[in-house]
């Protein structure tokens, strides 16, 4: 081991390490396999019925209330819900298949996943609470319109509520576009890598 | 076409047989802790079966091997961002450790392997899949097609390995940095 030069000497020892030996038979894999896709049906099960319940929830009031700013505060956090639950099964759906773990390259597959998290840093706001803000602002004007007796104080309270959200909005916002942009100059990196690469072809 | 499921059993056996013990391998130099390392390296192979459904023999099997290993590994980092730098050993795998009495060489081994784990971890993806398929000998040409890069950046890249190895593991035991 010792005549031989570091980088091959190193190479015989990562070679030569001893391992575990693991295996799984057939029956392992295929039980594996299917307690991950349970995991992810129930899982969008969970999400579904969430929704559900909340449409309900809030549809039955739509129904109840006769002051009509109210009821376009209920259809809006209905339509704002139902985006979101369309957002989130898109966005569940586009998982990896199986096969593109094969077909892609460790540069394409990692390329991937950073354009991934970028999307979801940058967009979250827009496609998962954004949708529920003009449902909840409209809701908040109704209730006090409805409720004039108490409409100094609920406008002092949503007041101070709304400019604590409002300040957590930029603040996570900024944060958002910070690592979005960290994100980007990593992808426009490996992109430098692969134009080399094709350009090379 | 997608393989048939008595083929995709088949390929998934002829994967394991043959790369069972660089998947270790590849596990290990993504995860230090033990539980978890045998948890990614279940992923993997379920990931592996699940794949083979759509191998249509484009590349060699190696390259596919290593390419679904490496990205559910690259995953599995994004998930957890937990590699350790001083691992924590199970009882069943200091087993497995050379034991101090079986010789200076063998301490010898123990101690530059637990070292180029440490340096592996501390790879950034791309960086560690060369230095991996490096390790386990492939050539340019391989490397390339696991890893995407093309066979200038990989040379680059194993130049600089080969600098990394050579300065860090210097033949002679002036191996501190």
């Amino acid at each position: 081991m010792r005549n031989e030069s570091p980088p091959q000497d190193m190479r015989n020892v990562w070679q030569n390490q001893r391992t575990e030996g693991i295996r799984m038979s057939m029956e392992e894999i295929r039980n594996r396999s299917g307690k991950f896709e349970g995991t992810i049906y129930w899982r969008n099960a969970r999400e579904y019925v969430a929704a559900l319940v909340v449409v309900v929830f809030f549809g039955f009031e739509f129904w109840r209330v006769p002051d009509v700013l109210t009821r376009v505060g209920y259809g809006l956090m209905i339509a704002g819900m139902l985006y979101l639950s369309w957002q989130l099964h898109r966005r569940g759906s586009s998982r990896t298949m199986p096969a593109e773990l094969g077909l892609a390259t460790g540069l394409e597959f990692f390329r991937r996943e950073l354009e991934r998290q970028r999307t979801l840093v940058e967009n979250v706001w827009t496609w998962y609470l954004g949708p529920l803000i003009p449902g909840w602002v409209v809701l908040t004007a109704a209730f006090a319109r409805t409720n004039p007796g108490h409409m100094r104080h609920i406008g002092l309270f949503s007041g101070v509520l709304n400019l604590i959200g409002a300040l957590s909005f930029v603040a996570v916002w900024k944060m958002n576009q910070r690592a979005a942009r960290r994100l980007q100059r990593r992808i426009d990196e490996l992109d430098a890598l692969q134009g080399q690469r094709s350009a090379r072809k | 076409m997608p393989a048939p499921a008595s083929s995709q059993d088949d390929l998934y056996r002829q994967a394991a047989d043959t790369y069972g013990a660089a998947l270790e391998r590849l596990a290990r130099a993504y995860e230090a802790d033990g539980e978890t390392r045998r948890d990614l390296l279940q992923d993997i192979h379920v990931a592996l079966w699940r794949s083979f459904k759509g191998f249509k023999g484009l590349c060699s099997m190696r390259t596919w091997v290593y390419r679904v290993a490496h990205n559910v590994a690259t995953t599995h980092v994004g998930r957890q961002s937990r590699v350790r730098s001083h691992p924590l050993v199970a009882l069943e795998e200091i087993e497995l450790l050379p034991d101090a009495s079986e010789g200076e060489l063998a301490a010898h081994r123990r101690q530059s392997l637990e070292r180029l784990l440490a340096l592996i971890q501390q790879l950034e993806h791309l960086d560690r899949q060369v230095m991996l398929a490096y390790l386990e000998g492939m050539d340019a040409g391989a490397i390339g097609e696991i890893t995407g890069l093309s066979s200038r950046n990989v040379a680059t890249k194993v130049h600089r390995i080969k600098g990394l190895l050579a300065r860090r593991f210097e033949a002679g035991g002036n191996d501190e940095e």
